[in-house]
């Protein structure tokens, strides 16, 4: 007897509609031309029917592109400051894709080691995440080559795989096989189903015909860092407009500001690149003033730097950064031409 | 899997979160040249005022509420607790709002953050402090606390250089150390001036004049990035072993603790796995990226 279920893709919303009494649901939507993850409006399923995954990533509900983290007034007795909580939001984000949900895990490391970030976590705490395996990937993802797969359900709660007419779902976490156990209309998956997953997974899998190789980046990129040669080419269409940042579901620089009017204020933090030439800049100095040593940041930091302090890449081949950069610069070439070590 | 380098000291957290600034009140203003001043304070909570420690070289985060953070070593040893202390020139924003604040304002700081120096490793060894400019502010917290516990430490050497007379920071600290006989100080300007007659040279160029033996020794460097880089290769030509020199860095920092991104030395971020680095750590980035 099997442990998966399915449901047909019209029955979605009865599904939707139990999980919202729980949890804010968050679906795939468009807002003009951009697609992200938004609160669910109790009615439409269209979305399933164009989703291949949305142009914001999933990081913005955890981080978003600008929070305020405490505010202050002054007055006779001096300085007080109150700090602002975000409170825990029980998300529940549904038809997440693989890459965004191992983003995720590359994120929660981040903002947990050494000092916790408050901000961050409140806001993850609780966070439900049902994948939705990929059946229509992008030229420009590359998922395969990051140690993931189309149908990998490595950080996800509950996993979805799209057989036909309807979802295959499967129990991931003890989260996801409690919320199954309590999820009513679902129907029980036969073999077939579960046989037809499979193949819809190796289809899939081979449909990803993006590839690079990342064997030894790391000591390639170290032995090549001082290369100026290599990285004034690797950079120079870069016009450092940061999109690959912002649009990066693992990155998560940010900048710090006050902002305040007479005697009262806040001290908010916003989302930050290491492309722009003023991240590093200080008063008397900018060690990375030349654009070759910012685009050098940012391919070392993800394949070099964040695996030897945390053992992962950085980078889940989720595609993005090359599907929207304004000047297709991309980043899967730049490891491709990384010199080999002599 | 998470890997942290950094100190294991006891936090002081506002409220549960690393981000809030606790209030503390400036006491005393010294001004150490035209543009650089060191500012005395005190945490306003009497509780966290007899509770706070910190190590020689850790740094704290200032605010002036409503202009902006900034990072700064705790230039006061760690064995003179009666106040803090932090040196800054005035370059930007928010040093120049520090600057423009009178005794008895009011200021947040965060910290003590960074790894501070090696007591350890530095005990029973030669010292050789090796300043620039302000850079003598994280030194001077170190050697205070050397000379507080004289005992532990060999020889004491400083030189120490600036632009010019004028530019010599903690004078008051030079006079002493002068006069200490357990220290030799050297303290020299760039360019000749009438009102010296001391040594004339760069930093670096000194360093190499004086030529401090290598022998059980460590070289704790500090100042401009210009004069560090120079630094380096006198002390390797004198025989010191990259393990062997230290220097304290800084960078442009927000949040002073590993998550912003922006203050990394390849895969070292100065305010976490910092701001004391040994020239090992650092060597494969550091003519680039410093």
């Amino acid at each position: 007897m099997s442990t998966s279920k399915k449901i047909n893709k019209k029955d979605i919303g009865k599904i939707l509609s139990q999980w919202n009494q729980e949890f804010t649901v968050l679906v795939p939507s468009k807002e003009g031309d951009v697609s992200k993850m938004a609160r669910w409006d109790g009615k439409d399923t269209g979305f399933m029917d164009s989703h291949r995954n949305t142009v914001q990533p999933v990081k913005t509900n955890f981080f978003p592109p600008m929070e305020e983290m405490f505010s202050f007034q002054k007055d006779k007795e001096g300085y007080h400051i109150e700090p602002v909580s975000p409170g825990e939001h029980k998300l529940l984000i549904f038809a997440i894709r693989p890459c965004d949900a191992n983003a995720l895990a590359i994120l929660d490391v981040a903002f947990k080691d050494g000092y916790e970030d408050p901000y961050y976590l409140s806001r993850r705490k609780g966070t439900v995440l049902i994948g939705l395996g990929c059946t229509n990937p992008y030229d420009s993802c590359f998922c395969t080559s990051m140690g993931s797969s189309p149908s990998d359900s490595t950080n996800v709660d509950i996993m979805l795989t799209d057989i036909g007419d309807e979802f295959l779902i499967e129990e991931i976490t003890e989260t996801g096989k409690e919320m199954i156990a309590r999820t009513e209309e679902l129907e029980e998956a036969k073999k077939a189903d579960e046989a037809k997953a499979k193949q819809v997974k190796e289809a899939s899998y081979n449909k990803v015909t993006r590839k690079i190789d990342t064997k030894d980046i790391d000591k390639k990129l170290l032995a090549c860092f001082e290369n100026k040669d290599y990285w004034e080419e690797v950079s120079a269409k870069c016009i450092s407009c940061g999109i690959c940042t912002f649009l990066c579901p693992t990155c998560y620089c940010f900048d710090i500001n006050d902002d305040s009017f007479k005697k009262q204020g806040a001290r908010f933090r916003s989302w930050d690149s290491c492309a722009f030439p003023v991240y590093t800049r200080m008063p008397m100095e900018n060690p990375r003033e030349e654009k070759w040593r910012r685009v050098r940041q940012k391919v070392c930091h993800k394949f070099e730097f964040f695996p030897m302090n945390f053992g992962s890449i950085a980078c889940v081949g989720c595609g993005r950064c090359i599907r929207l950069c304004p000047v297709n610069w991309d980043i899967t070439q730049a490891i491709e031409s990384v010199p080999e070590i002599t | 899997m998470t890997v942290t380098n950094m100190s294991q000291g006891k936090r002081f957290f506002a409220s549960d979160n690393v981000y809030l600034p606790h209030l503390a009140i400036i006491e005393k203003i010294i001004e150490e040249t035209p543009g650089v001043k060191t500012f005395h304070f005190n945490f306003k909570d009497e509780k966290l005022r007899k509770e706070f420690s910190f190590k020689s070289g850790q740094f704290a985060e200032y605010s002036v509420l409503g202009v902006g953070e900034a990072p700064f070593c705790i230039s006061s040893s760690p064995s003179r607790s009666d106040h803090l202390e932090f040196a800054t020139q005035q370059v930007g924003k928010v040093t120049n709002a520090l600057h423009r604040l009178g005794v008895g304002a009011e200021i947040g700081v965060r910290g003590p953050y960074g790894n501070g120096f090696p007591l350890d490793f530095l005990e029973g060894k030669n010292l050789i402090f090796v300043g620039g400019g302000i850079g003598l502010a994280p030194l001077r917290s170190l050697i205070w606390n050397a000379i507080d516990n004289r005992g532990k430490y060999e020889n004491i050497d400083i030189i120490y250089g600036a632009r010019s007379p004028g530019d010599l920071c903690f004078k008051y600290d030079l006079d002493t150390w002068d006069k200490d006989k357990t220290i030799n100080i050297v303290s020299t300007i760039d360019k000749e001036d009438k009102g010296w007659s001391g040594r004339v040279g760069f930093v670096p160029k000194v360093l190499e004049e004086v030529a401090p033996s290598a022998s059980n020794a460590v070289a704790i460097v500090c100042g401009p990035p210009v004069m560090i880089r120079f630094t380096f290769p006198v002390l390797i030509k004198l025989g010191f072993t990259p393990g062997q020199m230290i220097t304290t860095l800084e960078k442009k920092m927000k949040c002073g603790i590993g998550k912003c991104g922006r203050c990394n030395i390849g895969n070292l971020y100065v305010c976490r796995d910092g701001p004391v680095f040994t020239y090992a750590q650092i060597k494969n980035f550091v003519s680039s990226e410093y």
